[in-house]
């Protein structure tokens, strides 16, 4: 039910040395409107920094993955399943180092890895992303 | 070199080929034999001849007569096709034929325009997913009963004062179920259509956008009335209910088209009110789910509308064409926007308008096209809650949907060339089987209450600024679905939203753990397949109540689709004319 989760190999030294940043859900936008979103003063403040996020792997497409989506809570709509999905605007795509690959999870997890925001379309999927965090650590929380 | 018995045999297989290969010839009309549509009532006549020769050629007959101005395509090595967009029948019983290639015939009625106008201006109310059974839970919450005597306290507005009653059963062109996109179509067109589909008719091609086409009634009453159309959801705008009745796709996750077709096609709507701005703002502002770079909130002002984006600007907008969009996605659950109040999940929405605001605020605006008007009202979260089994926040958007109506039916009162309708466009397998008590903490089976032990609901010993009853009561109600996934039960609405369940990570899905741990919840085995996320729509019938001129339209028995065409009897709909705007 659970398969087991590695951790993926230890961080660089340099960034093992560096403090970690920590980024929580709803610190992610300081502003949602209906004319869009606007990120935190924190998140453009930590943009290509290494940040540690906690949440929820969303379901997965793949037996193997190569990225994921993190979101708040569990969640069982899955972004690629379904046109009808009805997402929430903080969620995390997850991508992780070339040759690393990850198996579904349902528990909490905590990601360290190098945060990136702004609009990427993914050109493999076509998912749009607004954050991303490129992966150095999963760990089950 | 071949032996004669070798060549028979292969001669006789080349026949036998011959055979199958005309056997496998398939004709598709659309529309479908024994459509019934309206005399004037536009569509795109399409002919489909698959499993033929390369080059073969079919001819299509109208009543008798070829059909002029077909155009002719192979969508693949096998198949022709013939298409005439834009057709429309004379009152009777007419008949296509299609010889050549395959023959085929298709027989269809065109039913007689109405005479007269019972009334001019119609809103009609669909509470998504809000069959009958999610209509009594709401009616036991409001009201409950005098426990002296065991008499009812009340019905739900949308249940008293009624001139007419039906019961409605709906299905699909490919299926006895339903989603809401081809159930919204059916009241919109009086067609049977594909689920997943809006107001068009099946094809064999991969672009959802090039369907044949059937004109809705609030095209039709935009064109041969030039009456004002009004569409107001608290789901996000291009959801499938709005959608049918001004936009046309194969598919109801087009979004973005459907956004686009609010501005660009035929129906025109003058008021547009909703939730779900992210199809209608460009894709280079985050949050965005368009793929191009169009913004209708920009563009709709560009066309004459004025755009509100909160309850304040809303009821100070004072305009003929309105457009508002209230929260990037759906509104917020009426629970969550009055009693709940959380601000992890209000976030910066904090001002989003009642149902109600948004209906009078419609009609207002409308009311100023002297030709009348029709408006669709969308209880649109009531669904959208049933499917996560969370039904105390479906049923409490039902009853913000109630009030929406009691304003409806005092401006009927006052205007009596309104026709009222309150529908469903399908049901839940929802049931009010026993009642509560909260006393015993949640999910606790033994404080399920059977027969006379259930006593009465206490929901309206408090009430909230709205004079809802709160969700909190001593005495409740056990509701339950008949279709589940495995999922933990509690018997308790939750403050903040939880999915019933998450991925198991194989492509089924587990009960949300997040729920499993919460007091008393306890496991109960699913009966729905095990990809199968949360509750399904089901085959039960929904209400529709009606007030007003026109409504001994809406009596007894009714398919779906036969709303489509009382609603243009009650009009007065003459889809033959053509006001020329």
């Amino acid at each position: 039910m659970k398969p087991a989760l590695f951790a993926l190999w230890a961080a660089l030294l340099l960034s093992a040395a560096q403090a970690q940043s920590s980024l929580k859900f709803s610190e992610m936008y300081s502003k949602v409107t209906v004319r869009g979103i606007e990120f935190s003063p924190k998140v453009q403040g930590l943009s290509g920094k290494s940040v540690s996020m906690v949440g929820f792997m969303a379901p997965p497409l793949k037996p193997k993955l190569d990225f994921f989506v993190l979101t708040k809570a569990p969640m069982s709509s899955c972004p690629f399943c379904s046109t009808v999905a009805d997402w929430p605007p903080d969620i995390v795509l997850v991508i992780m180092p070339d040759g690393k690959l990850l198996d579904p999870s349902t528990g909490a997890l905590k990601v360290t890895g190098r945060l990136e925001y702004g609009i990427k379309k993914d050109d493999q999927t076509g998912f749009v992303s607004l954050m991303r965090l490129y992966a150095d650590k999963v760990e089950n929380q | 070199m071949k032996t004669p018995s070798l060549v028979k045999a292969s001669l006789l297989l080349g026949t036998l080929l011959a055979l199958s290969s005309a056997a496998a010839a398939e004709v598709k009309i659309y529309p479908y034999s024994g459509a019934h549509v309206l005399a004037g009532q536009k569509f795109d006549l399409r002919v489909e001849v698959s499993g033929v020769a390369a080059g073969a050629e079919a001819s299509v007959m109208l009543d008798g007569k070829p059909v002029a101005g077909l155009i002719k395509t192979n969508s693949a090595a096998d198949t022709v096709e013939y298409t005439l967009r834009g057709v429309s029948l004379i009152a009777g019983s007419h008949t296509v034929t299609v010889t050549g290639a395959a023959t085929g015939q298709a027989t269809m009625i065109a039913e007689a325009p109405a005479t007269v106008a019972q009334a001019k201006k119609v809103i009609l109310f669909i509470g998504d997913g809000m069959g009958w059974n999610t209509v009594r839970a709401a009616e036991l919450v409001a009201h409950g009963y005098n426990p002296d005597n065991g008499m009812p306290l009340g019905r739900l507005e949308m249940e008293t004062g009624l001139s007419g009653l039906a019961t409605v059963t709906n299905s699909s062109y490919d299926s006895f179920l339903t989603d809401s996109a081809n159930t919204a179509s059916s009241i919109a067109t009086g067609q049977k259509v594909l689920v997943n589909a809006l107001s068009v008719y099946p094809d064999n091609t991969k672009d959802s956008l090039d369907n044949p086409r059937i004109e809705t009634i609030a095209e039709i009453l935009k064109r041969s009335k030039n009456m004002g159309i009004g569409l107001v959801s608290t789901a996000f705008g291009t959801d499938a209910t709005p959608a049918a009745f001004a936009a046309h796709t194969r598919l109801r996750g087009d979004y973005s088209a459907v956004a686009d077709q609010y501005f660009k096609g035929s129906a025109k709507p003058d008021v547009l009110l909703f939730g779900g701005s992210n199809d209608f703002i460009s894709q280079t502002v985050p949050g965005s789910r368009r793929k191009d770079a169009t913004n209708w909130i920009d563009g709709s002002q560009k066309m004459g509308f004025t755009f509100v984006s909160s309850r304040a600007e809303l009821m100070k907008a004072n305009t003929t064409k309105l457009f508002g969009l209230f929260n990037l996605s759906n509104f917020n659950s009426y629970l969550d926007r009055v009693q709940f109040k959380d601000p992890s999940v209000l976030g910066d929405f904090k001002d989003q308008p009642y149902l109600w605001d948004m209906t009078q605020k419609a009609v207002e605006t409308l009311d100023k096209n002297p030709n009348g008007f029709f408006l669709m009202v969308e209880g649109g979260m009531i669904d959208k809650f049933e499917h996560p089994l969370d039904w105390q926040r479906g049923v409490w958007d039902v009853l913000e949907m109630d009030k929406a109506v009691a304003w409806a039916k005092d401006y009927q009162k006052t205007h009596p060339d309104t026709l009222v309708l309150v529908t469903a466009d399908h049901a839940h397998s929802i049931s009010t089987y026993a009642g509560y008590d909260h006393t015993k903490g949640p999910g606790n089976r033994d404080a399920v209450l059977v027969y006379q032990d259930g006593k009465f609901p206490t929901y309206s010993d408090k009430k909230d600024v709205n004079g809802i009853p709160m969700v909190t009561p001593t005495r409740g109600l056990a509701v339950g679905f008949a279709g589940v996934p495995d999922y933990c039960e509690t018997f308790t609405a939750r403050p903040i939203y939880k999915d019933p369940t998450i991925s198991d990570g194989s492509g089924g899905y587990a009960p949300n753990p997040d729920i499993c741990k919460e007091e008393g919840a306890y496991f109960r085995t699913g009966n729905l397949p095990r990809n199968t996320n949360q509750g399904v729509h089901s085959a039960d019938p929904v209400p529709l109540f009606s007030f007003g001129p026109g409504a001994q339209n809406f009596v007894g028995m009714m398919d779906q689709t036969d709303i489509f065409f009382a609603i243009a009897k009650a009009m007065g709909v003459d889809a033959t004319k053509d006001a020329g705007k």
